[in-house]
């Protein structure tokens, strides 16, 4: 099992613009402290229809309403929802480009944050790109075709390497995704290494339980990360 | 239902369940999902229901009426059936934080 980059075709060229957006660091700096709430606060405001921050303030009253007294996590609920509205005026195309772009350098800072996994700094913003994690690569075996599609990011530690897709929502969930990933695991299982593989939804576990019950590709193998449990990747 | 009808946790469980409902037909229109999206609606009414039914009796918070009337008038003002199916997911997340739920 090696980890290759994935080649640089039009697609990963259009798709590293948007990945370099600073919007897309700073909102995913912002949630990866966040509370479940602030996280449901930015999923809501990126892909609703008002992008007039008074309503959204109105929506969240646990978060900016009387009983959320002023200080960190206001201000934080604020910068989230701030984000989130700038995201939320994109067009609709880009939009979700966007959206997709934050779930995934998310679960890369989560990552990073796991013992030994971030060259000690503990961040993608203070590391670069650490060795261990990577994002856009394939995983290669003996013998088996390359997969088209590169894993969003990869944990490439020896004995604890893992492949990670992101969805933005439980409707990402497909046979596709699933099939990738569990074939992963087990060509890695015939090469008699381990390889976790994990889908990070930004999506609730009851509706990601949903999408998953429809499908007939392998996923009992699969680690299935929602936004309520996020925080698990930096375990 | 009007804002100043809503007292309770069942009440905005109930104000918002109209929008949800018509959030559900609108996300209906994208045919190859039909039915996964009535799977999901229907998942999560009943973790409203749930709700209702264990707090049902409590006071809504303060500032919980008028949340499930922005959050209503968001829902209703969706016409992409796309962005519907997302917010099906995305709407009583929003709805059980207001009521002081876990999704």
């Amino acid at each position: 099992m090696r980890f290759q980059d994935a080649a640089p075709d039009a697609r990963a060229i259009v798709y590293a613009g948007i990945q370099a957006d600073p919007l897309v660091a700073r909102a995913a700096g912002l949630l990866a402290d966040a509370t479940p709430d602030q996280r449901v606060l930015a999923r809501a405001a990126m892909n609703g229809m008002s992008t007039d921050a008074a309503v959204w303030r109105i929506v969240f009253p646990n978060l900016f309403g009387p009983a959320a007294s002023a200080g960190p996590e206001r201000e934080r609920s604020e910068s989230i929802l701030g984000a989130s509205l700038a995201v939320a005026e994109r067009g609709e195309l880009v939009r979700q480009q966007v959206r997709g772009a934050i779930v995934e350098e998310l679960t890369e800072r989560l990552v990073r944050r796991r013992a030994g996994a971030g060259a000690g700094a503990g961040s993608a913003e203070a590391t670069g790109s650490a060795p261990s994690v990577r994002r856009e690569r394939r995983i290669l075996f003996d013998g088996v075709r390359a997969e088209f599609h590169p894993y969003d990011v990869t944990v490439e530690t020896p004995g604890a390497a893992e492949a990670i897709d992101c969805k933005w929502g439980a409707r990402g969930i497909n046979a596709d995704v699933l099939h990738q990933l569990d074939d992963a695991r087990t060509h890695a299982a015939d090469e008699e290494e381990r390889l976790v593989v994990t889908l990070v939804v930004f999506d609730a576990r009851r509706s990601c339980d949903v999408r998953l019950a429809r499908q007939t590709a392998p996923s009992e193998a699969t680690r299935v990360i929602t936004i309520e449990t996020l925080d698990d990747l930096a375990r | 239902m009007e804002i100043r009808a809503i007292v309770s946790v069942a009440d905005a469980i109930t104000a918002a369940s109209a929008a949800y409902d018509e959030l559900a037909e609108r996300a209906e229109e994208i045919e190859d999902e039909w039915s996964y999206v009535n799977d999901l609606a229907d998942a999560w009414r009943e973790r409203l229901a749930t709700v209702a039914d264990a707090r049902g009796d409590e006071p809504a918070g303060i500032g919980v009426a008028e949340a499930v009337a922005a959050l209503a008038a968001e829902a209703r003002a969706i016409d992409d059936p796309h962005r519907a199916i997302d917010w099906l997911s995305t709407f009583p997340q929003v709805l059980l934080i207001a009521v002081g739920e876990r999704p």
